[in-house]
Order: structure tokens, then C-alpha cells, then sequence
């Protein structure tokens, strides 16, 4: 979690992990006392905004389930269409709160300490959000617990042998872990805001939630071991999940769908709309909460180097499958992807391409890549572009393959925009009620490492 | 002097200050030491001796456990309770089982170590600890680094202790008392909560329970029952008739059922079997009988089953000699057309199936008046 000792690539090496002079006790003052301060109006402002969003999708989901999917625009061949769009996208939004607290956790850079957090939590809302979407695409909600092997009247089972199946057990274990090790993290911080809390309701709530959390130097071994297996743990689940989530098209034979480099090429798209998420947030976030000396300009430029290296990424990656189709000498598959530049999607192929692979390469330059408005508008660019991607995927694979008599055009409803605006709206209303009531930054994790914090001279690196 | 206490706590503010201090305080006293820091501090178990955390270990058998236990669920399910073939697989097939023992090997292994580094190891959740009654606790959670002298249940030497403390850097000391006092949050109030929540979820579960069981009955969901449909034997308002079930066009012949132009039983005689007395045939013929006719003639065609005692009917016995004597072609008419309360069957058999049973009556009808001397010479 805190190591100096070990030797960092140069990109992980930069010292200005904190802008400023700061006591552990500060960070406490800075990121803890929020809790007892009276919100802005401003927030009361955004969450009106956001719970209105979010309260319009989930009267319109009542709809849905009272007048049956028909409401959607999906029709047959173009069976999914926003519902597994916005899986899709909320699940690969969570993998960047996953990768920034696992993956940098094990290669140890301390820029994360100050995001972890944020991300983390970006991650739980992130994956709630996208776990609507499949439980109302089935049509009948209320018979969800269908999808899991329990032993019934019937005598069947799930088939095991469906990347559909794959997905609910991935999907949920996702959700646990993520809860499990967001919370753990959580845990010393609570106990230091219990210990901060002066009203009484606060005072209990923080107790129960810290669990009696102590700080003894057996706790913290215990603690530290287990924070790093859940972090390698994590790893290989953040790189399981959206393998598995591609799994459901790529295991297919829908042409367009049915690729070998949908895996790797899913995770990457995944952490790549995940980081612009995260950086749309925290720019909005450390203005108004005042944190601009924790989460620096320099976290902001780390974060926008990950965006650009993904976007080259997605960009070979579209290349890749364009030459994949091109050389599968295979007619259908190359109508599809005709389609995706010239059918009638054009403009979701081609807005894909602007947002993803060229509006990031603004980040090559130094002073644009530190520019409040640059990073704004490439965040939304992207958030915008890998939203089309999916639907470029989706929609545009479906609505003409083998059978020309069965090819239509697909058109959503008013309901499918709603709900889809329903899921952004749920998705800020948890991440402004969280920045309220929880540290949103992880105070014990800066406190570890912020200068003088460790003693100088320990006989080398532990966990 | 010595008294009843938890732990004697010297107050340390920084971790250099802390670990500076644990051989000294080691050296002047025999009793436990324990440390509590706002953070984990490097090298602060090796100072005091601490072992190795057991977690990785838990965490690698609970993972083997989850991936034995994810393949077991799929191969029993899969290919033992319900052998369910997809794409051409045999059911046993592992390859495509291995997506779920990872996601079930991490969920096993990830919640081992973090609920098990909770509760096991560090005894979690726990709100009676002396230590979060002590003054120094708020500091501790915040900057400040503690190192305590544990009394075990045993009486300390307070005074000693403490001066021992302050000789190591200690720049304040508390004596933690024992028993602790009901603090904000009392063990019965957490009691209360865990009852008051564990209700509330057994509330939840069955109100959940009846309402997955009664939803879907209620209008509009009605199990999708009610749609947009007309279903066999329905009425319907769309046509003049009232009838949902509509009948053919005037005038269309279905395959296999041309009209027939014989009207009478003589005029029938006259027809004969346009089929091959070919095995195919009599086993077609045998399908038909058994179908159609065993009902009221009986299996071997004696009229004799017992279906029809119950209600006193008499149906013919196809094997008497009356009725061996008919030509072919009345007895077709008599399938086709019926005969005294046997109603005709033109519809569930065609042409060609009511001239496969005819042959298959003949059949009958010569095996139930088999001779000795039909059995050949070689077998008898």
C-alpha cells in the first residue's frame, strides 16, 4: 500500500502526490468534516436534478414492466438494443474504480490513494446501475432468480455452457467483491469519522458501520494482507468480467459479434470509459469540495495519460477488427461492417471514431492535458463515444445479418431514452448522497503516505 | 502500586517516535505491548514480534474449495442430473465450465479474506473493547500513534508502567479502565439493531415470497395468459359466425381425403387395396388398428375388450365369418363411412391408412383361425 522502497517506472515515480504541506491531522480536517457541514446549495441544486432523472426512470421502468417491453423499440432481429447497450456501458464504467484501487494498488502507485475512493464508489453505483437493465430486459423481473441453479419443479438447470449464464455469476461476484473490498477500505476511515462524529444518531450509525475498528498494530496486519489479496483477487475479476460481458457476443455467430479480440478489446473500451467517468467527477468534485490540494493537477494528468493510451488502444482495435472482417473473405461480415460506416447507423460508426480515437489525442499535449475544459470535453466525448460504440455493436450487427428478408431498421422510443437518462440520473444521485455522508477521499491511505509519515528507517519494504 | 486495569497507553506522536520505543518498553516489562496507529506503520510487527498473518493460507483453501465446488455444480447439474447436450459437446465437457469455478473461486476467496480477516483474525465486529472507551482513541483514529502495556487480567504496576513509557518518548500516558462503561452505542442497543434487522429481512423475504407468487397472477401480468390471440375452440367477434375456428374454403380437398362417389355397401365390394401387401404396409395398417380400432374390437379384432363391457355395447367381432367374408372393399367403406353406432373415420384416417388396415384386419383375421397345419414341417 505504501512503498518507497521499491524502484517505479518513471510515470509512477513523480513525488507530487500532494499539492502543499499537510499533517495527517489535516487530512482528517480536510476530507473528514464535510460530513458536519451544511451542503451547499449547490448540491441540494444537482441532487434536485439528478433524483428527478432518476425518479422519471424508474417511473418508466414501472411502465415497461406494466405494459411489457413492447414500449422499447426492440423488435426481432434487433433483440437488444439500449437494454444490453447500457449493461454494457454501466459495467465497463465500474472497471475503472476497479482497476485504479486493485491494479495501481499492486504496482504500488501512491497517485491513486487520493482517487481510489471516489473510484471505488463509482464502481458500486456503476454496476447497481447496469444490473437493472438485464433484470427488465427479461420481460418478467419477478422471475429473475430464474437465472440461478436452485433446485426447482421442473428439474432443469441453467445451462452452464451460456455466456449468459457466465454473466450473472460474474456480474454478481463483481458487485460482492467490489462492495467487500470498497468497504474494507472504508473501515479505518469510519472509525475515524465515529471518533470525529459529535451527534448522537451520526455517532451510532458511524460505531455500527466501523464495526469497533481500533487501530491495533494486529488489526492492521491482518488488514493490510487481506487488502492486498482482495486486490489481486480484484485484478483478475476486473479482467474476467468484461471478458465474460464480450463472452455473450462473441461466443455468437452474428457477424460483427463473432471475433477472438472482443475480449481484450472489451476490457480496454471498459477502463477507457471508466477513466473518463472518473475524471468528469473528480474535476467537478475537487472544485466544490475544495480538494484541489489532494487530488492535483498532476492525478489529472495521470489519469488523462491512462485515456489517451486507451484510445490508441481502441483505435488498434477497430483496426484490428476492420482487418479481421476485411480478411474472413466472408460476405456477411462484410456487409456488416460496410454498415457500420455507410448503413444507416453511419453516424454512429463515425461519431464512435471522432470521440474515441480522435478527440483523445488532444491529450498528447501537455497544457491541454492539464485544462479543466479539454478534460471536460474529452471525458464527455468519450463517455458519448463508447456509449455509440456499443450501440454501433449492437444495433448495427443486428438490424441486417444472414437473412435479408428479416433485416429492419431499429428505432428506440422516448421510454428507452428515458430510462436510459433514469441511469444517470441514479448513478450522480448515489455518487452526491455518497460524497455527503462518507470520506471521499481515502484519509488512512494519505495519511500513510504523506512525508515523515513512516519511520525512516524500517530494514527495508513490507506489505 | 498496583491496580485492576486494561492496558497502560503512552501516547507517541510520530511512528518514528513509536517504533523507537518498543525495545525500550520491551526491555523494562514482561507484559504484553500492544500498538494502535492511525494507519499501518512499517515495521512495526517485526518490533514487537509479531507472526505472520494465516490469511494468505485460509484464502488459498476456500479459493481450491470455490473452484471445486463451482466445476462440481456444473459437471453434477451439466452432465449428471440433466445430461444437457449444447452444440455437439458431450455433457462433461469442462471447457466452457471454466468461466464460472474462476467467478466462484474469487467470490469464495475474496470474501474468505475479507470477512475472515474480520471476523476471525481480528475478532470483528466488537464494541465492548475497553480501548474505544479510552480518551486517547479519537487521537489514535487521528494522528496519533499509541503503545499499550496489556495487564492480561492481571494487576499493574500503574506507576511503573508509566514512567517506563515516558522514559521511551511517550509524550502523554492513559490508563485504560476495565470494565467498560456503555458508551454511545451499548451492546444491547447493537442486540436490538441485529434483531430488529434480521426481522425485518425474514419480513421482507416473505412479503418478497408471496409477492413473486401472486404478481404474476394478477392483471395485467396473468403469466402473459391473456394476449393477443385467438385460441382453439374460442368464440370470436370478427366473424359473422361467432366462430373463432373457421372451415376450409367451399370445395377444398385436403391430401389423402377425396370425396368419395360410393354411397352404398355394394357399390363399395367392388373396390380393392391400390397398396403392396408389404410389411411396411401391415405395420402402417397395425398403427391404424391399434390407434383406431383396438378401442371397441379389441387388440386381436374379437370384439371383446374391455373398454366397452362397461357400457354394454356390442361391436362387431371381426375375425366371424360374416365379416371374413366381406370383400375388401366393404370393409373400407365401413371404416370410411361408419356402421350402425360406429361412426365413420374418414378423417382420422386417410385412403391409403384405411387400406393398410383393411390388410391388417385380414391379417388378424387368418392368425385367429390358425391351423396346426400352417406351422411348417421343419419347426413344428
Amino acid at each position: 500500500m505504501n512503498s518507497d522502497a521499491i524502484s517505479l517506472p518513471e510515470i509512477l515515480r513523480t513525488p507530487a502526490v500532494i499539492e502543499g504541506s499537510i499533517s495527517p491531522g489535516g487530512v482528517d480536517d480536510q476530507v473528514l468534516s464535510h460530513v458536519s457541514r451544511k451542503p451547499p446549495a449547490a448540491w441540494f441544486a444537482a441532487l434536485a436534478i439528478t433524483s428527478g432523472a432518476m425518479l422519471l426512470g424508474f417511473a418508466l421502468i414501472g411502465y415497461t414492466v406494466y405494459e411489457g417491453i413492447g414500449v422499447w423499440g426492440n423488435n426481432i432481429p434487433v433483440a437488444w438494443a439500449f437494454d444490453i447497450i447500457n449493461f454494457v456501458f454501466w459495467v465497463g464504467i465500474g472497471h475503472a474504480g476497479t482497476l485504479i484501487s486493485a491494479i495501481l494498488l499492486l504496482f504500488r502507485a501512491r497517485w491513486r490513494n487520493a482517487i481510489s475512493r471516489f473510484a471505488e464508489a463509482m464502481t458500486i453505483f456503476a454496476v447497481m446501475c447496469a444490473l437493472i437493465f438485464p433484470l427488465i430486459h427479461v420481460g418478467r423481473p419477478w422471475l429473475m432468480y430464474f437465472l440461478f441453479p436452485y433446485p426447482n419443479q421442473r428439474g432443469i438447470w441453467p445451462n452452464f455452457r451460456s455466456p449468459l449464464v457466465w454473466d450473472v455469476f460474474a456480474v454478481s461476484t463483481y458487485f460482492g467483491v467490489s462492495l467487500l473490498f470498497w468497504y474494507l477500505g472504508l473501515v479505518p476511515d469510519l472509525a475515524s469519522m465515529r471518533d470525529r462524529a459529535t451527534g448522537r444518531i451520526r455517532k451510532a450509525v458511524y460505531s455500527l458501520l466501523s464495526v469497533g475498528w481500533r487501530g491495533s498494530s494486529s488489526h492492521w496486519l491482518h488488514y493490510e494482507k487481506a487488502y492486498t489479496i482482495i486486490a489481486g483477487l480484484a485484478t483478475g475479476l476486473v479482467l474476467s468480467v468484461h471478458s465474460v460481458v464480450s463472452f455473450d457476443f462473441a461466443v455468437s455467430l452474428v457477424p460483427g459479434w463473432h471475433m477472438t479480440i472482443f475480449p481484450p478489446y472489451f476490457v480496454c473500451g471498459a477502463i477507457f470509459a471508466g477513466f473518463a467517468m472518473v475524471v468528469m467527477v473528480l474535476v467537478i468534485a475537487r472544485r466544490l469540495m475544495g480538494l484541489e490540494n489532494l487530488i492535483t493537477s498532476y492525478h489529472l494528468d495521470v489519469m488523462n495519460r491512462v485515456i489517451l493510451a486507451c484510445s490508441c488502444l481502441m483505435g488498434y482495435a477497430y483496426l484490428m477488427e476492420g482487418f479481421t472482417a476485411w480478411y474472413s473473405m466472408n460476405e456477411p461480415i462484410h456487409h456488416t461492417f460496410w454498415q457500420y460506416v455507410f448503413g444507416t447507423y453511419w453516424w454512429a460508426g463515425w461519431l464512435t471514431i471522432a470521440c474515441n480515437i480522435l478527440l483523445p489525442q488532444l491529450l498528447w499535449s501537455r497544457r491541454l492535458r492539464r485544462k479543466y475544459s479539454v478534460m471536460i470535453l474529452v471525458a464527455i466525448g468519450v463517455t458519448v463515444g463508447m456509449w455509440f460504440e456499443r450501440f454501433v455493436i449492437i444495433v448495427g450487427s443486428l438490424h441486417q445479418d444472414f437473412l435479408p428478408s428479416a433485416w429492419r431498421i431499429y428505432r428506440p422510443t422516448l421510454v428507452d431514452g428515458g430510462i436510459l437518462l433514469g441511469s444517470f440520473g441514479l448513478f450522480f444521485t448515489l455518487v452526491l448522497l455518497f460524497a455527503r455522508v462518507l470520506p471521499v477521499i481515502a484519509a488512512t491511505e494519505m495519511k500513510a503516505v504523506i512525508p515523515g509519515a513512516q519511520p525512516a528507517d524500517t530494514g527495508g519494504a513490507h506489505e | 502500586m498496583s491496580e485492576r486495569c486494561f492496558s497502560v497507553l503512552g501516547l507517541f506522536d510520530s511512528a518514528q517516535a513509536l517504533v523507537a520505543a518498543i525495545p525500550i518498553v520491551r526491555r523494562g516489562t514482561g507484559a504484553l505491548l500492544e500498538a494502535y496507529t492511525p494507519y499501518p506503520v512499517r515495521g512495526i510487527e517485526k518490533a514487537l514480534g509479531r507472526r505472520k498473518s494465516p490469511i494468505a493460507g485460509m484464502v488459498m483453501v476456500t479459493g481450491i474449495l470455490g473452484a471445486l465446488g463451482g466445476l462440481g455444480l456444473e459437471l453434477w447439474t451439466s452432465a449428471a442430473d440433466y445430461p444437457l447436450v449444447t452444440a455437439g459437446k458431450p455433457p462433461g465437457a469442462w471447457q466452457a465450465f471454466v468461466p464460472i469455478m474462476f467467478e466462484v473461486t474469487v467470490l469464495f476467496a475474496a470474501f474468505t479474506a475479507g470477512l475472515g480477516m474480520l471476523a476471525l483474525l481480528n475478532r470483528l465486529p466488537m464494541f465492548r473493547h475497553p480501548m474505544l472507551r479510552s480518551q486517547s482513541m479519537p487521537l489514535i483514529t487521528r494522528d496519533r500513534f499509541a503503545l499499550a502495556v496489556e495487564a492480561e487480567g492481571q494487576p499493574l504496576d500503574v506507576e511503573k508502567t508509566a514512567s517506563l513509557l515516558r522514559a521511551a518518548g511517550a509524550s502523554a500516558v492513559e490508563v485504560v479502565g476495565m470494565p467498560a462503561p456503555p458508551g454511545p452505542v451499548s451492546p444491547n442497543a447493537v442486540l436490538t439493531a441485529f434483531a430488529a434487522l434480521a426481522m425485518s429481512c425474514a419480513a421482507a423475504g416473505y412479503l418478497t415470497y408471496w409477492a413473486v407468487k401472486l404478481f404474476p397472477v394478477f392483471p395485467p401480468m396473468v403469466h402473459m395468459l391473456d394476449q393477443p390471440r385467438l385460441d382453439p375452440q374460442r368464440a370470436s367477434a370478427f366473424f359473422t359466425d361467432g366462430f373463432g375456428m373457421r372451415l376450409p374454403v367451399a370445395g377444398t380437398v385436403a391430401r389423402g381425403h377425396l370425396p368419395s362417389l360410393i354411397e352404398t355397401p355394394d357399390e363399395a365390394a367392388v373396390l380393392s387395396s391400390p397398396l403392396p401387401r408389404t410389411a411396411a404396409v401391415l405395420q402402417a395398417g397395425r398403427e391404424g388398428y391399434r390407434t383406431y380400432c383396438a378401442p371397441c374390437h379389441g387388440v386381436l379384432g374379437d370384439g371383446k375388450p374391455t373398454l366397452t363391457a362397461a357400457y354394454g355395447a356390442k361391436p362387431a367381432n371381426l375375425t366371424s365369418q360374416a365379416i371374413r367374408d366381406f370383400p375388401d372393399g366393404r370393409i373400407y367403406h365401413v371404416i370410411a363411412a361408419g356402421r350402425n353406432a360406429m361412426p365413420g373415420y374418414s378423417w382420422e384416417l386417410n385412403q391409403d391408412q384405411r387400406w393398410a388396415v383393411v390388410d391388417y384386419v385380414r391379417a388378424l383375421q387368418r392368425s385367429q383361425s390358425a391351423m396346426d397345419s400352417d406351422v411348417p414341417e421343419g419347426v413344428k
